[in-house]
C-alpha cells in the first residue's frame, strides 16, 4: 500500500509494467525469427525470381534478417553481373 | 457418448501442470464423472506420488500403448474419491518409446471408457509433448504471473493452435497482495498479452505443498483457496460454462481502505 503510495508520488513505474512491455516485445520478436530453412526457401526463390531480369553470381549473395530497435527488415545482398536483356 | 481427452500443458516446468491436473481431475469426478488421469511424463513421473497412489502401481502407459496390458489393468483406482483413476508414467523407459498413433490410439479407446480423460503433459515442446496433444480435444495451458512462463505460454499456444486446438488459459499462483503492490502481473496483463480465452484464476496458496506432502487431494480440503479455485474451473469444463472466473483478493487493510476512500487506489 504505502509503496504504491510512494510510486504515485514519486512517478515510479511499476517492475510489473516493465515485464508488460519486454514480454510484449520479446513475443513479436520471437515470432519474427525465422529458422533456416524457410530462409533457405526464399532465398532460392528470390533468387529464382532476380534471375529473371539481372544475371547474379550466386554464390556471394548474402540475405538476412537485421533488427534495430524499432523495425526488423529482411536484408538481399547480391552483385549485379549484366542485365538481361528483354525481348520486345 | 464418447469422452473428451484434455491436454494440461505450459511449456515451462514447475508451473503447476501436475497440481492443476491432479486438482482438475479429481475435483470432476467429485462431480460425478469417471475420470482418468494419465501421467505422460515418462521417465519423470510424479502424478502418482502427488495423488499418494504410488505404492500401487503395477502398470503404466507405456505398457498400455505397447499392448502389454489392459487399460483396467493399468488404471489405479483412486479410494478416497470414485470415479477417480490415474494412469502412471513409465519411471525407466525416456520418452522416445511411445510413438504419436499408438498414443491417439489409446487415447480414442479412454474416451470410450471416461467422460474425461486428463492428458498431464512434460514440460518442454519436444516428443513428450507431441505424444501428449495427439490425441486431445481440448487444452488447458498453465502459466504464473512471470515473464518466462507467459513467454513459454504464449510458444505453447501458437503451437496447438497449428494444430486446430483452441487452448484456454489458467493463470496459477496468483499473489494478490503483490499484484496490488505492482510487483506482479495481474491476470488482465497475462491475458493482454497472450490474446487468449481464460480457464481460471488460481491463488497461490500454502495448503498445495501441504497436500501433496501427504498425497491427500488438494480439493477434499476445504480451507485451501487453490483448490477452491480448482474445483471452479472443473464445473465450467463440464458445462457450468456460466459460473464467474472468481479474482484471487487478498484481506483488505483499515489503511487501503481509507486510501481507496480518498482516491488514491491506482
Amino acid at each position: 500500500m504505502l509503496s504504491r503510495l510512494f510510486r504515485k508520488f514519486t512517478r515510479q513505474k511499476a517492475s510489473k509494467d516493465t515485464a508488460k512491455k519486454r514480454l510484449q516485445f520479446s513475443l513479436i520478436y520471437d515470432k519474427l525469427e525465422l529458422n533456416n530453412t524457410t530462409l533457405k526457401d526464399l532465398q532460392k526463390d528470390i533468387v529464382a525470381v532476380i534471375s529473371n531480369y539481372f544475371e547474379i553470381n550466386k554464390d556471394s549473395l548474402e540475405l538476412k534478417v537485421k533488427r534495430d530497435d524499432d523495425v526488423t527488415a529482411l536484408v538481399f545482398n547480391t552483385p549485379i553481373l549484366h542485365v538481361k536483356r528483354k525481348r520486345a | 457418448m464418447e469422452g473428451k481427452v484434455i491436454v494440461v500443458t505450459s511449456g515451462k516446468g514447475g508451473v503447476g501442470k501436475t497440481t492443476a491436473t491432479s486438482c482438475i481431475g479429481a475435483a470432476l469426478a467429485l462431480e460425478g464423472k469417471r475420470v482418468a488421469i494419465v501421467d505422460m511424463d515418462i521417465g519423470l513421473r510424479n502424478l502418482d506420488v502427488v495423488m499418494g497412489l504410488e505404492n500401487r502401481i503395477v502398470f503404466n502407459i507405456v505398457d498400455v500403448v505397447q499392448g502389454k496390458c489392459k487399460i483396467s489393468q493399468a488404471a489405479i483406482r483412486d479410494r478416497r474419491i470414485e470415479n477417480l483413476f490415474l494412469i502412471p508414467a513409465s519411471q525407466s523407459d525416456n520418452k522416445d518409446v511411445l510413438t504419436t498413433s499408438g498414443v491417439e490410439r489409446i487415447a480414442n479407446q479412454l474416451r470410450k471408457e471416461f467422460d474425461y480423460v486428463i492428458m498431464d503433459s512434460p514440460a518442454g515442446i519436444e516428443k513428450g509433448f507431441e505424444n501428449s496433444i495427439v490425441g486431445a480435444n481440448e487444452a488447458l495451458v498453465i502459466c504464473t504471473p512471470d515473464v518466462s512462463a507467459v513467454r513459454d505460454a504464449d510458444r505453447v499456444i501458437g503451437l496447438l493452435y497449428s494444430r486446430s486446438i483452441t487452448p484456454k488459459l489458467i493463470v496459477n499462483r496468483i499473489e494478490p497482495a503483490r499484484v496490488e503492490r505492482g510487483e506482479m502481473l495481474s491476470h488482465e496483463d497475462v491475458l493482454e498479452v497472450l490474446s487468449i480465452e481464460l480457464a481460471g484464476l488460481v491463488p497461490m496458496d500454502e495448503h498445495v505443498l501441504i497436500s501433496s506432502n501427504t498425497g491427500t487431494p488438494l480439493v477434499l480440503q476445504n480451507e485451501s483457496t487453490a483448490g477452491h479455485a480448482f474445483k471452479r474451473i472443473a464445473r465450467r469444463l463440464n458445462g457450468e460454462g456460466d459460473l464467474p472466473i472468481e479474482v484471487p483478493t487478498h484481506k483488505t487493510s483499515m489503511w487501503s481502505k481509507i486510501s481507496k476512500t480518498f482516491g488514491f487506489k491506482n
